[in-house]
């Protein structure tokens, strides 16, 4: 009995400074190199880059498909379980870090006016709101949701950058609770792109929302065009 | 034995007690802390606004008063710059933006109008009366604001409402934006003031006219569905169909840029594919077709399936169509196409095919921006020839390739030659006016392992 309450003594000692003294894991050196990033690698993209990341993980056998250039199922999972061994974030994606670890060349050859001059870094944030948003719509409502951010960028009354759009206060529910920062699958990642590169299923639409959640009284004083799954689109 | 099992548990929930409230000081005081940050920011952001339209609206009584085109353009580049950085800020306050929208609309054509200004100025042209006009209105919606930013920061030092602002975003979102807040009262009363100003009228990328602008290459009478639906069948072929569904549509369809139909159709041959076609409502043409099929093996080059693509093209009656540049992505290559006139390439008539290079198969048609923009054109015969437009950019600029074509301004289109070099290494489009040699764009291609970009 006395060694029971002493131990749970020192537990609860030992939790209360755990609580007191821990800060969610933060790693410094990942914070501040991201603006050295080359290019982040994910599932859907393709390259020279990926080949050499197929490549790397096929010699360390945490890889068993073919050196395509394609980052398909396959090197997502080889990813992972490389991120896995070494006690890297597991995403499946190569960002700055897992390039580093993998032993990457840290940046691309590009003329001096025209480096780091890129698309794919709107796409992937594009891609992560899209995911957040809309993640169990069908794909033409994910694209719809994409659309309607870019058509936002486009309009005099929003933000007219795709991160001043996204992260506007009170504007989107996953973005106000974190549901952002998921990793987007290989659906959010397409829909995402087809967006960028001018699919606009609702034709200059600005706003959606879910009748079954929307709280605003004047999101439903605009008109609606369209209704895809769960969303409404309207003006 | 006893005894001691008395005090035992006592103290251990003491303990508890204790640690549980250090623990919640703890927090409480971390909370407190990320409040005073983030109440602190919108102070600053507030501060911002003011002190950026008030520059906006000293600037815009300059202007009326100025003569000069020179003095005039100086201050226009600041009214642009400071009506950006208000209209940037204030979209950053946790305010909902129902009560902003318009305050955010006036201050981003407030800069595009000035933008539009400058354009003038440098080609030259002096201001109308009616531009004159405009700007004294945007000059009295200017004042109107910054005297109510001014009373709220006067107010500030009685009761500075943007202390607890943190908070308000939440209570924003739980009660529709009805909070008390004498800043949230404020702009929405600015908002409704603001929406009585007539409408500018300009040439501008967030201009109403181009926001607002309708489809000119469609034609004809309105389809209903089952006309829209024969038309999507008939384009995919039927053979493919297994079943054809068409989304809900609301009662503003009509205000869509192109009002049109979607259509979610189940693929025949392969079980779980999904299509998606529109359809346009006038003349119930087919604007794009998204085909969701994966496709990660590559049987066809880029070459062969740009010839699958131009086909296709052939066979829905586009022809006259020039490939331009495409993407890769996976097994799929997106292609665009340009309508070609005479030779001149007319860039706003754009028609992108997707293929998969697996087996050739169209995975994706978007012909909106066709529709958006074909009409008949009449081009003229053009003033400059190519050697003289040559002689209006550098020197050392590398030309690989050169052609007539025809381009976007604004509302209008122009006649331009295309150079396509090299500068400095990287790779560049110019364009020159060929009637007046004016350089009217210039874009940086950007190349990457997908293809070609422009920026």
């Amino acid at each position: 009995m006395k060694k029971f309450t002493i131990i749970t003594m020192i537990l609860v000692v030992v939790f209360s400074a755990f609580i007191q003294f821990y800060e969610p894991g933060f790693d410094e050196s990942e914070a501040y190199n991201y603006s050295y990033a080359p290019r982040t690698l994910y599932w859907g993209t393709s390259g020279k880059d990926v080949r050499t990341v197929q490549d790397k993980l096929l010699r360390w056998r945490y890889y068993d498909g073919s050196v395509d250039g394609v980052y398909g199922a396959r090197t997502y999972r080889a990813v992972r379980r490389f991120q896995e061994k070494n006690g890297l974030n597991v995403d499946g994606v190569v960002g700055p870090a897992t390039a580093r670890a993998l032993g990457m060349p840290e940046a691309f050859a590009s003329p001096a006016s025209a480096q780091g001059t890129n698309r794919s870094a709107d796409e992937y944030l594009l891609a992560r709101c899209i995911h957040g948003e809309a993640r169990g719509e069908p794909y033409v409502g994910k694209v719809a949701v994409g659309a309607v951010i870019l058509n936002r960028v486009r309009s005099p009354q929003f933000p007219n950058t795709v991160a001043g759009v996204i992260y506007q206060p009170l504007a989107f529910t996953a973005v106000a609770d974190g549901q952002i920062n998921l990793t987007p699958n290989k659906d959010s990642i397409n829909a995402a792109r087809d967006a960028m590169n001018g699919w606009d299923p609702t034709y200059g639409t600005l706003y959606y929302w879910n009748p079954a959640t929307a709280t605003s009284k004047w999101i439903w004083s605009r008109k609606v065009t369209l209704k895809i799954g769960k969303h409404w689109f309207g003006i | 034995m006893k005894n001691r099992k008395t005090w035992i548990a006592p103290s251990v929930l003491s303990l508890l007690l204790i640690a549980s409230l250090i623990w919640g000081y703890n927090q409480y005081r971390i909370r407190e802390q990320y409040e005073v940050a983030l109440d602190n920011h919108y102070q600053r952001l507030f501060y911002d606004v003011r002190d950026h339209v008030q520059k906006v609206q000293v600037s815009l009584s300059k202007a009326l008063l100025a003569s000069t085109r020179e003095r005039n353009v100086l201050l226009f580049t600041q009214i642009m710059n400071d009506a950006d950085q208000a209209r940037d800020k204030l979209a950053q306050m946790p305010i909902s933006h129902a009560d902003t929208v318009t305050t955010e609309k006036f201050l981003t054509q407030a800069a595009d109008y000035s933008y539009f200004i400058i354009q003038k100025h440098m080609e030259g042209q002096e201001i109308t009366p009616e531009q004159r006009e405009a700007i004294k209105s945007i000059q009295l919606n200017t004042t109107a604001f910054n005297e109510e930013l001014n009373s709220l920061s006067n107010s500030m030092i009685d009761d500075n409402f943007l202390v607890g602002m943190a908070n308000a975003g939440r209570r924003n979102r739980d009660n529709d934006g009805g909070s008390t807040n004498a800043l949230v009262t404020s702009l929405a009363n600015m908002d409704k003031e603001v929406a009585k100003a007539p409408e500018l009228i300009y040439d501008g990328p967030f201009a109403d006219q181009m926001i607002n602008r309708k489809p000119v290459g469609l034609s004809g009478n309105n389809v209903n569905l089952e006309q829209a639906k024969k038309a999507a069948v008939d384009f995919i072929g039927s053979d493919r169909i297994r079943n054809i569904q068409a989304f809900e549509q609301g009662e503003g369809v009509d205000e869509m840029r192109i009002p049109s139909y979607t259509f979610q159709v189940e693929d025949k041959n392969t079980r779980g594919v999904l299509t998606y076609v529109s359809v346009s409502k006038q003349g119930g043409k087919v604007l794009n077709i998204t085909n969701t099929r994966p496709a990660s093996e590559r049987n066809l080059t880029v070459e062969e399936g740009q010839q699958k693509a131009l086909d296709f093209l052939k066979s829905k009656g586009f022809n006259n169509m020039e490939p331009n540049y495409n993407l890769r992505y996976d097994g799929t290559v997106l292609y665009n196409f340009v309508y070609t006139q005479n030779n001149v390439t007319v860039y706003p008539d754009l028609v992108k095919v997707k293929v998969a290079l697996d087996n050739g198969e169209i995975v994706g048609f978007d012909a909106s921006a066709y529709y958006l923009n074909h009409k008949a054109r009449s081009l003229n015969e053009v003033t400059l020839d190519q050697e003289e437009a040559r002689n209006m950019i550098k020197t050392n600029f590398d030309i690989d390739s050169t052609r007539l074509t025809l381009i976007p301004k604004g509302e209008n289109e122009v006649q331009c030659y295309e150079f396509k070099g090299k500068y400095n290494d990287a790779d560049y489009i110019v364009y020159i006016n060929a009637e007046t040699g004016q350089e009217e764009q210039i874009l940086q291609i950007i190349q990457n392992e997908n293809g070609t970009l422009t920026f």
